[in-house]
């Protein structure tokens, strides 16, 4: 195996040609990366995750996971060594409890049920919600679903995870709980948010976007203690860098009316 | 809005009663929706002036509620939905039909009396069977049972699927009625300026949502089959369960069991 | 229109399931026909749609009351007649169950009167031909409504039928008939016009969901009449030997309540039953006296045929129609 798992190189979309929304993006990611990617809205990070699981194949450039080119004869191989946890979990959990949901991808994948059972054993257990096993979804919290999302991703026993604001609509506690999940998972990660506090916490690497291209791409710290960088692209420091200045932080974006 | 509310209420409702442990609800979904169709059947195919024979039909509801826990009171509500009509037809019945049966105590009994009785009897008895079959067994046990019987797939996952976003869109379409019904306070349903719009967003939102159900599917390699667990074995209580009702509902609907009864009393 | 399971024989319970099955049978082939994978979730994520939708009051202006979508034409418009049917069952199985609303026995009636017409009739003989040659706002309204008023129509029609067939309320068919099919006249315009404001949304915001397989189905006129006379016959067929061999048994159960022989029974039932008919009156000898099953069948697919009589009579009123439109629409 090569040390790059994930490779991107020179990879453009538009869903019409005047308007590009990826811009030759060109990046890899080796077997212990955890990867941060952020920017403001609309630049493009949630396509390109999806053009990584193959869910959008009108790209040009290269994409390749695990030495394996996405194309489309490739998608089922590609697809059963990547995880996609969507930002609504409502759509990822769709059968009548979790139990069952989490089987729903070893079943597909033609695993004999004790070979599911097994993996569904595994996949509650590393996120540790073994008592939610026969609950329905539209019963539980939405952090409750959100853990349960990500369980089914890992009973596909997948190489890379990749995540589109995970910690969107959790409470302090359930997003803790997320983060300390994450940081045990030994999976390449690749995480879009704005919440860069969490970013933070969890990954080595970040790359930061705007309007369809990679503008930075570095150490975790290195970029987010970057306020210049940040603010250019329409972010701020992570609020637990906020104070560090030693003054109370204020933005350094002129100070705007707004008029009513 | 208060149906849509009361909705969402009561499908979590009757799955939370659904879901609690009891002999009736230990009891094998298929056995249990064949013993409803069939105490169902046997019921409507009472005579419609065999009030007498038609209540002791009776003996399966009480043996039912007593057996499973499942208290009475709710079921009322479901009887809510179905009986006006029922009431209806059945007020009709002296009406139409004025044929003199026998006097009680000086009273004409006429047909249409009788079997506007039997018919409002039938309905209430209906209602609470169907009522104990959802009210003791989850939607998808029923739905693999379904299977059993060889139910198509495709019809069955579409149950399962319906099923699972009904709350989903009802509290969707909840939070758009409660946006429009602050801005529009004093109106009862909604304007026919916005009938359009109002539904087609929730359909938009609707068909954004199955796609995305979809990208969420064949990630995880769905190729079209549905694939979910199978029921377990039916063991010897869920036959002998079977067995018992087949007979009792045959006895209570080929023998007057009450006449019987009767005649131990009345020379 | 939920029909309840105590209004029913368990001879037209079990004819209508049958029908109802045969047809969904049928869908459940035309789907997997040209099947994609994504139709599957779509099909669930409507039929909640729909569910929530139809729970959705809109206040008709002028009057006090409100009205409700169709689903049936909606669904078909969107998804296509065969997965719409699918879908509606669904629907209506979940309403049944959930909400006891329609009964476990009158499932396949209910699928009959609300499914099939919606999906079948509404959309073959009306909704398609209407809008073959390109959608317009006048179209989509015209088609709409017409078809909700149609299969609305059928199936109040049906309600009645159904109910007096099953001989449980004495309510005469006549009667039955001309209180159910006014009513159902102003609901099916009213849900023809909230249906067709949303199609209407839907054409002039999101076109390419409207009528995605109208191009792939070559399916006439004809042949939804042919399939369903023949659905028609099979079922007064099956009706009518089903009840001859299950004798009506007035007689004993009536000996049972009055304690046998205060009553002369025999004089009592005939009259009811020369009341009930002469009342009727549509057919006239459904059920003559004597046990000859051959002739019971028979006035059975006699009354079958009728019942398709009438339906191919709407059909071909609305045929005539559709023929002079498009001649209009040549003119111009």
């Amino acid at each position: 195996m090569s040390h790059h798992h994930i490779i991107c190189s020179n990879v453009s979309f538009s869903y019409d040609k005047s308007f590009e929304i990826l811009h030759e993006i060109s990046f890899t990611a080796g077997h212990d990366d955890a990867i941060g990617l952020i920017g403001a809205n609309g630049v493009g990070k949630s396509t390109l995750l999806r053009i990584l699981v193959g869910l959008e194949m009108e790209f040009t450039g290269e994409v390749s996971i695990g030495e394996i080119k996405v194309t489309k004869k490739t998608l089922p191989r590609v697809r059963e060594k990547i995880g996609y946890v969507f930002q609504d979990s409502e759509n990822q959990l769709f059968m009548p409890t979790v139990y069952e949901d989490i089987a729903f991808a070893p079943r597909n994948y033609g695993l004999d049920s004790d070979q599911v059972e097994e993996r569904v054993r595994h996949a509650l257990d590393l996120i540790d919600i073994d008592y939610l096993k026969n609950k329905q979804p539209y019963k539980m919290s939405g952090g409750e679903k959100k853990l349960a999302a990500i369980a089914t991703i890992l009973a596909m026993t997948p190489d890379v995870i990749l995540m589109d604001e995970p910690t969107i609509a959790l409470d302090p506690r359930n997003r803790r709980r997320l983060i300390n999940i994450l940081n045990n998972l030994d999976h390449i990660k690749i995480i879009a948010s704005h919440d860069l506090d969490m970013v933070l916490e969890t990954c080595n690497r970040v790359i930061l976007m705007s309007e369809g291209k990679i503008i930075a791409d570095g150490e975790t710290r290195e970029i987010l203690t970057n306020r210049e960088l940040l603010e250019a692209n329409g972010l701020e420091l992570p609020f637990c860098l906020q104070g560090e200045t030693g003054v109370s932080y204020k933005p350094s974006v002129p100070h705007t009316h707004i008029h009513l | 809005m208060g149906k849509l509310s009361d909705a969402i209420y009561e499908v979590h409702y009757m799955d939370t009663i659904a879901g609690i442990d009891s002999p009736i609800h230990r009891v094998h979904p298929l056995v249990k929706l064949i013993v409803t169709v069939a105490y169902i059947w046997f019921t409507v195919s009472f005579n419609k002036y065999d009030v007498t024979g038609l209540i002791t039909m009776v003996v399966y509801p009480v043996a039912l509620f007593s057996l499973s826990g499942i208290s009475f009171g709710h079921s009322i509500k479901k009887l809510r939905v179905i009986l006006p009509f029922v009431i209806l037809m059945g007020i009709l019945n002296p009406f139409f039909n004025r044929e003199p049966l026998f006097l009680l105590y000086g009273i004409t009994i006429t047909e249409g009396m009788v079997s506007g009785l039997t018919l409002l009897i039938k309905g209430i008895l209906t209602v609470l069977g169907g009522y104990l079959l959802i009210s003791t067994t989850r939607i998808e046990a029923i739905c693999y049972a379904l299977n059993l019987l060889r139910v198509p797939e495709i019809l069955v996952t579409q149950i399962l699927l319906t099923y699972r976003y009904i709350t989903v869109l009802l509290s969707e379409a909840n939070h758009i009625f409660e946006a429009y019904s602050l801005r529009a306070p004093s109106q009862k349903g909604i304007h026919y300026k916005v009938w359009g719009s109002l539904i087609g967003q929730l359909l938009f939102r609707s068909i954004d949502r199955a796609t995305g159900l979809y990208d969420a599917m064949v990630l995880r390699g769905y190729n079209g089959n549905f694939r979910h667990s199978q029921l377990p074995k039916a063991r010897w209580q869920d036959s002998a369960y079977l067995l018992v009702w087949m007979a009792a509902f045959a006895v209570l609907r080929y023998t007057s069991l009450t006449a019987l009864i009767g005649s131990l009393f009345v020379r | 229109m939920h029909m309840a399971d105590a209004l029913l024989s368990p001879a037209v319970g079990g004819a209508m399931y049958a029908a109802s099955a045969v047809t969904a049978i049928y869908s459940v082939k035309k789907v997997k026909e040209d099947f994609s994978p994504k139709k599957v979730p779509v099909m669930g994520v409507m039929g909640a749609f729909v569910f929530a939708a139809q729970m959705i009051n809109f206040s008709i202006p002028g009057t006090g009351s409100s009205g409700h979508i169709c689903g049936g034409i909606l669904l078909a418009a969107l998804l296509g007649p065969y997965a719409a049917f699918l879908s509606m069952i669904a629907i209506l199985l979940i309403q049944c169950l959930l909400f006891a609303d329609g009964g476990i026995l009158a499932l396949g009636c209910n699928i009959w009167n609300m499914a099939f017409y919606a999906c079948f009739f509404g959309y073959f003989c009306l909704y398609k031909p209407i809008i073959k040659n390109g959608m317009s706002r006048a179209k989509i309204v015209l088609a709409s409504v017409l078809g909700c008023v149609l299969s609305l129509q059928l199936g109040a029609f049906s309600v009645a039928l159904e109910t007096t067939i099953s001989g449980i309320s004495e309510l005469p068919f006549s009667v039955f008939v001309a209180a159910m099919q006014p009513i159902h006249l102003a609901i099916g315009t009213i849900e023809g016009l909230i249906t067709a404001a949303v199609l209407i949304f839907v054409f002039e915001t999101r076109p390419e969901l409207l009528n995605a397989e109208a191009t792939e189905n070559k399916f006439s006129l004809k042949k939804v009449l042919v399939i369903m006379g023949i659905v028609v016959v099979l079922v007064g067929g099956a009706l009518s030997l089903v009840a001859s061999s299950n004798p009506d048994g007035l007689e004993w159960s009536i000996g049972q309540v009055t304690g046998k022989d205060e009553l002369d029974t025999d004089v009592s039932v005939h009259a009811a039953l020369a009341d009930v008919q002469e009342k009727t009156a549509v057919l006239p000898d459904y059920s003559f006296g004597n046990d000859n099953i051959a002739g019971t069948s028979f006035s059975g697919i006699v009354g079958s045929g009728l019942v398709a009589g009438l339906c191919i009579l709407l059909a071909v009123i609305f045929g005539v129609y559709k023929k002079k439109k498009k001649a209009d629409v040549e003119k111009t």
